[in-house]
């Protein structure tokens, strides 16, 4: 594992023990998917950088591209709890306990 | 430019640090733009000047997005910073974990590890991961035209979760 | 919402699931998934109900954390050995992370926990969409990568899910609840099998989504949504009240029913490779998913629950939640056993 390889995959699991374990805000929970998506975006271009494959450096705009699609899927889905529960935290996200 | 790229990948993680603790939306977005900057210098050190360009332009001002509406949902009087004492032990937490993990790691790295793959390279114009980008509008022209239509897909999907005047319980006025 | 609109997202939804079967290369499995995730949110919000937003919000945040999870464990595997296929993974940590995040999109055991809640805050359509349809691509992808995952992890899950299944029923009275955990239960069933006999998996996913679509169609036939609108519910169509005794009883596994037969096969191949053990647990555990099958069969044939007499008066119109493709499931779901020695010959050998 180089220290290449060690920077993006801690950045990953950040973002990811930070979605999972503590969250107040929708809004953080999508601001922790993109930072795991930076991640992921930085790790494929490195991929294609060091391995001179550069035909593979068409994958990062993608995984851009769909990453930008997510992002904004959530921030509608921001909008529409903060219509109907009138709040982003997610704490309020309790109508289907059991 | 070694110690350049390497202090880089130190920004890159701790912006996740940053962002992973929990502070209030408004700062964990400013932890991310840091975190893309850093990002942005660790690709230009390892050659990928336009990946790291798109990143900049594409990905910052996507985030710039979110940023205006964490500003404008902080409503929070005192929203939580790094330094207030429930981030803070978060922050403590994370930093610590990652050294006991880089002190893991740390005998396997060689000094032959650190060096950025741009520096055993002569001075040239024309980059890989441009031409290789290039080849998205001939060889790769379906998966662009399927990157298209998913962003024309996504159009509906917001504007269908968003429309509507009666929708929703709560209103605001 | 818009036919136009619904129809291009019923395409790409279609679309999304075509492409991570037709992928070879984890990144465009990926974009599948994405196409997919992103179809079916504002089909899982077209009543604008706050539960309804709630589960979909739900589905969203666990649905894109499993897909770039998934993406992260194949880029590291290609770090690691400069693979991109997916039936070539080789890395031990890459496929138990994959492995992982496949359970976390198709609601295994130890992440299973958003599948209830969000069957739950949807409709009975939308809930038979995601129950069958929405297993399709991760299962797809879990059955290229089943052969390089860790055992021990897939017996463990597979185990894990029967059980939880069972248990997490027992004590529920919405009957969507209980049929988010039956499909938890049942894809532990496939889970467990996978690493043997990967058609006898796919067999079972088929005949689960048989099952689970006859289920979820005849409690839309009398728009039941609890054990308490189950209980009066002879009076809307009595006949397939009757049947729905007998669908329960196929979901359960009960032998006369084509229920049994994944079952009956699954147990057959796990002792045949010689693990008698975990054959007996899994039985264990449909013991309690039998449970709560039998309690609904109970409330639905066996009480007459106390009723008013305008309660009774519904048998006078016509149902009008009916759906063309109810009455060819449940014969399907109760009648398919005589065919098991045909569908052995076709499928499995």
């Amino acid at each position: 594992m180089t220290p290449v390889h060690f920077s993006f995959t801690a950045a990953f699991t950040l973002g990811l023990m930070g979605l999972a374990f503590h969250r107040t805000h929708l809004l953080s929970a999508l601001i922790c998917l993109e930072g795991m998506m930076l991640s992921l975006f930085i790790a494929l271009s490195l991929w294609t950088l060091q391995l001179e494959s550069t035909a593979f450096s068409t994958a990062p705009m993608l995984l851009l591209a769909f990453s930008a699609c997510e992002a904004s899927a959530g921030l509608a889905l921001l909008v529409a709890t903060a219509r109907t529960h009138g709040t982003d935290r997610l704490q309020n996200l309790n109508l289907l306990q059991c | 430019m070694t110690y350049l790229v390497s202090l880089f990948l130190l920004g890159l993680i701790f912006g996740l640090v940053a962002v992973a603790s929990n502070p209030a939306p408004y700062f964990a977005a400013l932890g991310l733009v840091i975190a893309a900057g850093a990002g942005c210098g660790v690709l230009v050190g390892h050659g990928g000047s336009f990946l790291s360009l798109v990143l900049f332009l594409i990905y910052l001002g996507g985030m710039l997005v979110v940023f205006a509406y964490s500003a404008a949902l902080a409503a929070e009087p005192f929203p939580e910073t790094w330094g207030d004492r429930s981030v803070l032990v978060y922050v403590l937490f994370y930093i610590l974990g990652v050294m006991v993990v880089v002190g893991w790691f740390w005998g396997g790295w060689h000094e032959a590890c650190w060096v950025a793959i741009d520096e055993l390279k002569e001075l040239v114009v024309l980059r890989g991961d441009v031409s290789g980008v290039a080849l998205m509008y001939s060889s790769g022209g379906g998966l662009l035209m399927l990157c298209a239509w998913v962003l024309l897909l996504t159009l509906f999907v917001v504007l269908e979760l968003t429309r509507g005047l009666n929708r929703g319980t709560v209103r605001a006025i | 919402m818009s036919p136009y609109v619904f129809t291009l997202l019923i395409f790409n939804l279609g679309l999304g699931t075509t492409m991570t079967f037709a992928s070879s290369h984890w990144l465009l499995a990926w974009m599948g998934l994405e196409i997919n995730t992103l179809a079916i949110i504002p089909l899982m919000t077209r009543q604008h109900h706050p539960r309804a937003v709630e589960a979909t919000t739900k589905y969203f945040l666990t649905q894109a954390t499993a897909a770039a999870l998934i993406l992260f464990a194949s880029t590291s595997n290609a770090w690691l050995t400069g693979e991109w296929a997916i039936n070539q993974m080789s890395h031990p940590l890459a496929t138990s992370t994959i492995m992982l995040a496949l359970a976390l999109k198709l609601g295994l055991a130890p992440v299973h926990f958003w599948m209830p809640e969000v069957i739950q805050g949807l409709d009975l359509t939308t809930g038979l969409v995601l129950s069958t349809w929405q297993k399709l691509a991760p299962f797809a992808l879990l059955l290229q990568v089943s052969s390089t995952v860790n055992p021990l992890i897939l017996t463990l899950i597979g185990l894990l899910s029967t059980l939880i299944g069972g248990w997490g029923g027992l004590n529920q009275t919405q009957l969507r609840k209980i049929l988010a955990y039956s499909s938890i239960a049942h894809l532990g069933w496939m889970v467990l099998i996978i690493q043997f006999s990967p058609p006898l998996a796919t067999l079972s996913l088929l005949i689960y989504i048989i099952m689970t679509t006859s289920a979820f169609l005849t409690f839309k036939l009398t728009s039941s949504t609890t054990m308490n609108a189950l209980a009066t519910s002879w009076t809307k169509s009595p006949m397939m009240t009757s049947l729905a005794t007998l669908i329960l009883l196929s979901l359960a596994g009960l032998p006369p029913l084509t229920g049994f037969m994944p079952k009956w096969l699954i147990l057959q191949e796990l002792v045949k490779q010689d693990l008698p053990m975990l054959a007996f647990f899994a039985a264990m555990t449909a013991l309690l998913s039998l449970y709560f099958y039998l309690r609904l069969c109970y409330t639905v044939a066996l009480t007459s629950s106390p009723n008013t007499i305008t309660m009774l008066t519904p048998w006078r119109l016509n149902p009008t939640q009916t759906s063309p493709l109810n009455p060819l499931t449940t014969m399907l779901t109760l009648a398919l056993l005589p065919l098991t020695p045909a569908i052995l010959a076709l499928v499995i050998y």
